[in-house]
């Protein structure tokens, strides 16, 4: 494996490239040329493909245009050159499996195969969101209590002692902290105190993430964020994060978030990106898993067709040529109080459950609001369960995908479905949904069943 | 090749994002003596509405935004100084100097660049002074180039209130009226750009250039 003061080398002396010729000369125009050389088409209506083709096709155009491009370094804007047997080394040595939290609660994340028999695992929280203090442990809470959910997540702490949050700010080390007692504490109090985490989310900065890198805060056994910068660029602070953790141990978990309409253009070229931004990040990020986000440049969500496709295209690239651990933000648009939600998190479920994907959500509202609760996080990780068991073809998963699109595409065209917030579904005290929102979650999964998902 | 026709060349080059060809159809069209007002409203901007439309019906991404913009920005340079001379200050009666930046600590550049492009296209000019700005150095370029406009962009929520420092800035300067400061990113709403202080923001880039151009001819 390369040895990571040579990538800290490389970013020093690498050839200098301009940010704006890095993304259109570099990024947008191989995007735009790989997609021609491989005749790369999305498809509106087949959002889950059963075309081994293609896949291999994505795959290949991703591979060349890490090997093609390697990643920038935005703090020297140098190229990071990496060898096509870098890339490859880094292929091989993804970890196949990761053992996350500890005892009892423990759980192993493996790469999944296409057509898995093993079932995905469930992050759950609403990671980034921002959720004010009063309520950020029940609301934490409400995910860790339910059964189906293997390991915990969380939004962002805005305000701490009703001081608000700055990124960079000594503030930002407080915050990082007391989101992690929280989760901590939540953990202990729903009887799962050696869940593993994938936390410090209060962290934008590398502040935040080194001063929580303690048995106290995050253990060794839980994960955190080393984010890969649109598109396919690191920085000195981001590289911080995974050069604290080489000695610490705590497990790196990638994120690019491709933009989907950004510098690779439509659905087809930024698929490719995505494929690429993971085999660099295998290397620069030292990564131990990735996280799949894709962002709709118009609409954010991941439950637009153009995401929901290029989820599909990423996950089942690697999935069919090299296994990879990937774990699968649903972050719809509608917000928690909504059926939209509800409707946007099934779809975003089970193309993620087919396509090789563990699941990590729910971040509902586009993760702007804390209008998000446990309640369909609870359902996110059954209607995946569901398709799992039923060995879902990727042709049925399509059907059922595009059967749901009609029930909340509308949310695209109005101004957002906000929903409301957390302690306006849930009652904050007994942790429990009201009654309205159960009785929507109840109504919605009776439709569920009604289309013939084995719920 | 007629008026209409080397018009439509100009704009085709604006959709196209080809520099090369709207520098040389601008030149063309000036050596022409066409009017160099037509030139700008019937060529470039037109061109430049058009790549918004694609943008909005997701046929054009980002990387065209980009180029369109390029391709404008190098049209705008020669168009100038014919505009300048024949409408003494007309250009800055059309157009608005803009400095454009992701606030300290934020890195996230795609909202601000697709703002900034779409701003380049409609005939503003554009100062994009990148990402992770100090609150300081914005102030200043804006101050060094006699903006009109400062758009402001932050996604993180933790950044967010870098904005209100900006503007508590200019006050405790007593420059705050001198500027429009528009904000954007995907938490800022209008409740909250309004709490802070600022001059609007809006829901898409589309939007932001409609609003610096009202908020601009407002002012003149």
């Amino acid at each position: 494996m390369l040895n990571y003061l040579e990538i800290l080398d490389r970013a020093n002396d690498g050839t200098y490239l301009t940010e704006e010729n890095w993304d259109l000369e570099k990024v947008a125009m191989t995007a735009r040329r790989l997609v021609k050389k491989y005749k790369l088409e999305w498809n509106k209506d087949e959002l889950i493909t059963d075309d081994a083709q293609l896949s291999e096709a994505i795959w290949k155009a991703g591979y060349e245009m890490a090997v093609e491009l390697g990643a920038y370094s935005r703090s020297t804007e140098r190229i990071i050159q990496l060898s096509q047997d870098e890339i490859d080394n880094g292929i091989r040595n993804m970890p196949q499996e990761v053992v996350m939290g500890e005892g009892k609660d423990a759980r192993t994340l493996y790469a999944r195969h296409l057509h898995d028999e093993r079932a995905p695992l469930f992050f759950g929280g609403s990671p980034g969101t921002p959720i004010p203090e009063r309520i950020f442990l029940a609301n934490v809470m409400s995910y860790m209590q339910e059964p189906l959910i293997d390991l915990a997540t969380c939004g962002t702490l805005v305000e701490v002692d009703g001081r608000e949050v700055r990124t960079g700010n000594p503030i930002e080390i407080v915050s990082t902290r007391r989101e992690l007692q929280y989760m901590r504490q939540g953990l202990k109090r729903v009887g799962r105190a050696g869940m593993g985490m994938l936390a410090a989310q209060s962290s934008v900065s590398e502040l935040g993430d080194l001063a929580a890198a303690h048995p106290d805060y995050l253990r060794k056994c839980d994960s955190h964020l080393v984010p890969v910068l649109n598109e396919l660029k690191m920085d000195h602070r981001n590289i911080s994060r995974a050069v604290n953790s080489l000695e610490y141990g705590m497990v790196n978990a990638s994120l690019p978030c491709v933009i989907v309409g950004g510098l690779g253009g439509g659905p087809a070229g930024s698929a490719v990106v995505n494929v690429a931004s993971y085999l660099v990040a295998n290397i620069t990020c030292l990564a131990d898993y990735h996280i799949l986000h894709p962002i709709h440049v118009r609409h954010v969500a991941t439950s637009t067709r153009e995401v929901l496709w290029v989820i599909n295209a990423t996950a089942q690239a690697f999935a069919r040529h090299a296994p990879s651990i990937i774990v699968s933000d649903i972050y719809p648009k509608s917000g928690a109080g909504t059926k939209e939600l509800l409707y946007e998190t099934a779809a975003n479920a089970i193309v993620n459950a087919v396509s090789g994907g563990h699941l990590e959500g729910v971040g509902a509202a586009d993760g702007n609001a804390p209008n998000c609760s446990g309640l369909e996080a609870r359902l996110m990780a059954e209607v995946a369960l569901a398709t799992h068991r039923m060995k879902m073809s990727l042709k049925d998963a399509n059907q059922f995908v595009l059967q749901l699109l009609p029930k909340y595409e509308h949310v695209f065209t109005q101004d957002g479905n906000p929903g409301k917030p957390f302690d306006e579904v849930y009652d904050t005290v007994s942790v429990t949904p009201l009654d309205f929102w159960q009785k929507m979650y109840d109504e919605v999964k009776t439709e569920l069943k009604e289309m013939g998902l084995q719920l | 090749m007629t008026k209409s026709e080397q018009l439509q060349a100009i704009s085709n080059a604006v959709i196209e994002g080809e520099l090369d060809d709207a520098v040389e159809a601008t030149k063309a069209a000036l050596s022409e003596n066409i009017d160099p007002m037509d030139i700008l409203n019937e060529g470039l901007m037109t061109g430049a509405d058009e790549v918004g439309k694609r943008f909005e019906r997701f046929e054009y991404f980002l990387p065209e935004l980009m180029l369109a913009g390029r391709a404008l920005k190098g049209a705008m340079e020669e168009v100038k100084p014919a505009l300048l001379s024949k409408y003494a200050g007309a250009t800055n009666q059309v157009q608005g100097k803009v400095v454009s930046a992701t606030v300290q600590t934020d890195i996230h550049d795609i909202g601000k660049n697709i703002v900034s492009s779409m701003l380049t296209a409609s005939g503003f000019e554009v100062t994009d002074m990148g990402v992770d700005v100090p609150l300081k150095s914005i102030i200043d370029k804006a101050e060094e180039i006699g903006a009109d406009v400062i758009c402001l962009s932050a996604l993180l929520t933790t950044s967010m209130p870098f904005m209100k420092d900006l503007i508590k800035l200019l006050e405790a300067r007593g420059i705050r009226e001198k500027y429009i400061v528009l904000v954007g990113g995907a938490s800022v709403n209008e409740t909250w750009a309004k709490a802070i202080g600022s001059d609007g923001t809006a829901k898409n880039a589309a939007d932001a250039v409609k609003l610096a151009r009202e908020k601009v001819q407002a002012r003149k």
